[in-house]
């Protein structure tokens, strides 16, 4: 009996297992090569590859680190916008099928608008992060909008640059995100997408 | 038959890229183990364990209402690589075996992705009379997990082993080359005997997407929308080898290696996917 034997079958050879290698050290690396290094600023949306190391900069938004967003939250004048993606259960699964929406814990009176930070959006959700800003916003292009996810995301980069593109004024973006806001002790509660 | 193409893993080399930040979703507590090293709170990996078996307590009761679950001990094990090579692709191998005098029967086993949004694998229903089996088969894994085997005995008892796989981005990871191929060829099986290698196993192979429905499609820029292989029956003449309950977690081109004695008797693949296409196939005992 060769417990491997369907995986032997399956998995061709070498150049399979160095890409795996490479993988399971890039991720390693990740935490570590991040804080030394920030990619420049991109022309356009990050398309791929969104768990990497971010810019330093965005162009256009203010840059917050944890206490500085804090320091906003409880001043409580802006609204934070979490877009960590999840996806939707998909359509057609048999009857029956157990589904649990993976938790997600995020800032206090953030609004989660999750899979508006992918690269390229399709029209209904591109139409679903403007009424979400919208709310968010009260229609007021010079409202103070704080965009997150979690740290070495471009998602809130990408979410960020999309909000300047649709005419809002008063961006910040909020690198460290859930992750820096937890090691900094402060509160994050269960939170539920923006329908 | 098996190809995996320079291609594939080529195209991969990306798409695990992709699929680690696609993962995102739920993975506050993934991303915190990643670089395990990192955040060095000797506490970290408690509160990990616990928010883990608070996934298996939350799902449990959906799962398996109202039964009592015992450790299965040597009855079921269950073989998964500790940190898997590709998260879509990810190795399971589960054997089963009663001990000699023990007087039940194996009726089921369940296999159990405890953090893919819908946890459970695969039914496998046994043919009467199973007292031990072996199942191999790929799964994708969507963040760091247990994954579970749980098998049924003929008093109704639940017996569970359970392995904790380093994966992330299953479920995610897009569509490559051999996906194409898996659409034109959708519904091709393959069936094998070991038998000639010594080894009393076979394997079948139905090609199909099987897409997960949380796959990202990079035309549409939207879901790829669930489809996949939701029920499998081989069986050997008349005699049912195993039966099948899929979800999403089954890996692209289904594939099962199983206990299996060759025999005069043909094999017989029957296969149902969720929009309702049927496959079947027959194929000599001994192998093709």
């Amino acid at each position: 009996m060769t417990p491997g034997g369907a995986a032997t079958a399956a998995v061709g050879g070498i150049a399979r297992a160095a890409l795996a290698a490479f993988c399971v050290v890039a991720c390693l690396s990740i935490s570590i090569a991040a804080a030394e290094e920030a990619p420049p600023e991109p022309a356009d949306y990050r398309l791929e590859a969104y768990r990497a190391p971010t810019p330093a900069t965005l162009a256009g938004a203010k840059v917050l680190d944890t206490d500085a967003a804090a320091e906003l939250w409880r001043a409580g004048t802006a609204t934070f916008i979490d877009v960590l993606p999840r996806p939707p259960r998909p359509a057609g699964l048999p009857a029956g099928t157990v589904w649990r929406d993976p938790p997600h814990d995020s800032i206090p009176g953030a609004m989660w608008l999750p899979n508006v930070g992918f690269g390229a959006l399709n029209a209904d959700t591109e139409a679903y992060f403007r009424a979400g800003l919208d709310a968010a916003s009260r229609g007021d292009v010079n409202a103070p909008l704080v965009i997150f996810c979690q740290r070495q995301c471009w998602m809130s980069w990408n979410a960020a640059k999309r909000a300047l593109e649709d005419g809002y004024r008063n961006v910040a973006w909020f690198p460290e995100g859930t992750d820096g806001w937890s090691q900094a002790g402060l509160p994050l509660v269960p939170a539920t997408p923006r329908p | 038959m098996m190809r995996r193409s320079p291609s594939r893993t080529a195209g991969r080399a990306g798409l695990v890229a992709l699929a680690l930040c696609a993962v995102l979703p739920g993975a506050g507590p993934a991303l915190a183990q990643a670089p395990e090293a990192a955040q060095g709170a000797a506490t970290e990996p408690n509160r990990e364990a616990a928010a883990r078996e608070a996934t298996w307590a939350s799902i449990r009761p959906d799962l398996f209402p109202g039964k009592a679950i015992a450790d299965a001990g040597a009855i079921v094990q269950l073989d998964a690589p500790g940190r898997a090579e590709d998260a879509a692709l990810v190795p399971i191998t589960i054997q089963l075996a009663l001990p000699a005098g023990d007087p039940r029967t194996l009726k089921a086993v369940t296999l159990v992705v405890d953090e893919n949004p819908a946890p459970m694998a695969g039914r496998f229903t046994l043919a009467e009379g199973t007292r031990d089996f072996s199942l191999s088969l790929r799964v994708r894994v969507n963040s760091y997990s247990f994954v579970r085997a749980v098998a049924e005995t003929s008093d109704g008892a639940l017996l569970m082993t359970k392995a904790y796989v380093k994966a992330a981005g299953g479920c995610s990871a897009p569509a490559t080359k051999d996906t194409a191929d898996s659409i034109a060829h959708v519904g091709e099986m393959r069936f094998r005997s070991f038998a000639a290698t010594g080894r009393p196993e076979a394997q079948v192979q139905i090609r199909h997407p099987n897409f997960s429905g949380l796959q990202i499609d990079p035309e549409t820029r939207g879901y790829t929308p669930a489809w996949f292989v939701r029920e499998v029956e081989v069986k050997q003449g008349e005699k049912l080898i195993f039966a099948m309950e899929g979800g999403i977690s089954i890996s692209e081109d289904p594939t099962f290696r199983f206990s299996y004695t060759p025999s005069s008797d043909q094999v017989s693949v029957r296969a149902e996917d969720t929009e309702g296409k049927v496959f079947t196939r027959t194929f000599p005992g001994g192998g093709s």
